[in-house]
């Protein structure tokens, strides 16, 4: 949508109550309760998006990587 | 403090026939009511060593298995079950009371006590550090639990591992391991003296007989243990005996996996579990020789103070 700016925001709910141990980990969906296991990198850049909204040209190279953590219901798309 | 093996048989069937048998197991009181010569004889062989509550305590479960009433029982006897009145189960042979009541004791367990994290799992303990045995069925878990709990390992149960949602710790539930099909004879010759109920064939799960609780273990029930190894057992045969570390998270989903009421909790279900996995080192562990089996447990080395 021209004139939008979409940003990268942690689901309303979701806490991000998470554990890893040796790079993986593993996190709470608060909205589901189910269990995700998360591979090494994954946990920061939740985190990061947890601190605060980011636009989407910042992670354009993480775009697949963000699109399977929507599809999961830990963020989404909102604009801004 | 009163056992079942105290009580003389007529006392025995009298408070089965009466007002119930209020048989402590664990942390647990169950209120159990039968007429059945199976139920009883059960019981009387396989729980001797475990204490009665007084008929006037808060029972946690309310157990009556009654007979089909005639004419049926004259052509094709069965078990029935209910629960505080509620029939969950359908009725089985009569003949299979025995594997029913053991079956019943878990479902009770396993869907209500939820001040637990309940995982599918034996679990046993040596020297205070526990070992968790999660696996499906088929993988050798309870026949590997009662060949350790023979070789100087505390059962803490062979089928629900109970973790304490306050602390983490693990509450002993000892009651008789369950074997299936070939892993009789396997424990029965493995073990001297092993005390077995009488094998029932053609079960939902094949061939089915009790293993009689080591006495130390029902003794020490109430002695929680701190978790200190998961380990996934496969029994193969002819393999060689491997243990194999396995990542935590990954073990962590294979628990969570594994549990009755992981779900149910929620971020409750789910920090336990964390802190399960943070305290325990996990492996995935494939064996065909009791022995070396045996062997591998009692060299794990105790976490980290």
């Amino acid at each position: 949508m021209p004139g939008v700016s979409l940003r990268w925001r942690l689901l309303p709910g979701q806490r991000l109550r998470h554990h890893g141990w040796h790079g993986e980990c593993v996190v709470f969906n608060d909205l589901t309760g189910d269990t995700h296991l998360l591979g090494a990198g994954v946990l920061p850049l939740l985190l990061a998006i947890a601190g605060g909204p980011i636009d989407f040209d910042e992670l354009a190279e993480a775009r697949p990587l963000l699109d399977s953590l929507a599809a999961l219901g830990l963020i989404e798309a909102a604009a801004c | 403090m009163l056992t079942v093996g105290a009580l003389s048989r007529g006392e025995l069937d009298a408070r089965l026939a009466g007002r119930g048998l209020y048989l402590q197991t664990g942390p647990f009181i169950n209120a159990i009511r039968s007429t059945i010569s199976h139920v009883s004889d059960g019981i009387a062989l396989l729980y001797a060593d475990y204490p009665l509550a007084a008929s006037t305590e808060f029972a946690d479960f309310h157990l009556h298995f009654p007979r089909s009433p005639l004419p049926r029982r004259l052509w094709r006897a069965q078990v029935r079950f209910d629960h505080d009145g509620v029939k969950p189960f359908a009725p089985l042979p009569e003949d299979q009371a025995w594997p029913m009541f053991e079956w019943v004791l878990n479902w009770c367990v396993s869907s209500r006590a939820h001040s637990y994290l309940m995982i599918h799992a034996a679990v046993v303990e040596k020297n205070g550090f526990a070992a968790i045995l999660p696996a499906p069925p088929g993988s050798g878990k309870s026949t590997l639990c009662a060949a350790l709990v023979h070789r100087g390992w505390r059962l803490l149960s062979d089928e629900l591992t109970l973790v304490r949602l306050s602390d983490g710790l693990l509450q002993p539930l000892p009651r008789p391991v369950s074997l299936k099909n070939a892993s009789i004879d396997v424990i029965r010759n493995y073990v001297d003296g092993a005390v077995f109920s009488r094998p029932i064939h053609e079960t939902l799960k094949g061939t089915v007989a009790h293993l009689k609780a080591p006495a130390d273990s029902v003794a020490r029930a109430h002695e929680t243990a701190r978790p200190a190894w998961i380990v996934f057992p496969q029994y193969e045969a002819g393999a060689a005996t491997s243990l194999t570390p396995l990542a935590p998270a990954r073990a962590f989903m294979e628990l969570a996996g594994n549990a009755f009421n992981y779900s149910l909790l929620g971020a409750d279900g789910f920090e336990a579990l964390a802190g399960l996995i943070g305290s325990s080192a996990s492996y995935q562990f494939r064996y065909s020789s009791l022995d070396e089996a045996i062997a591998t447990f009692n060299r794990l080395a105790p976490p980290a103070p």
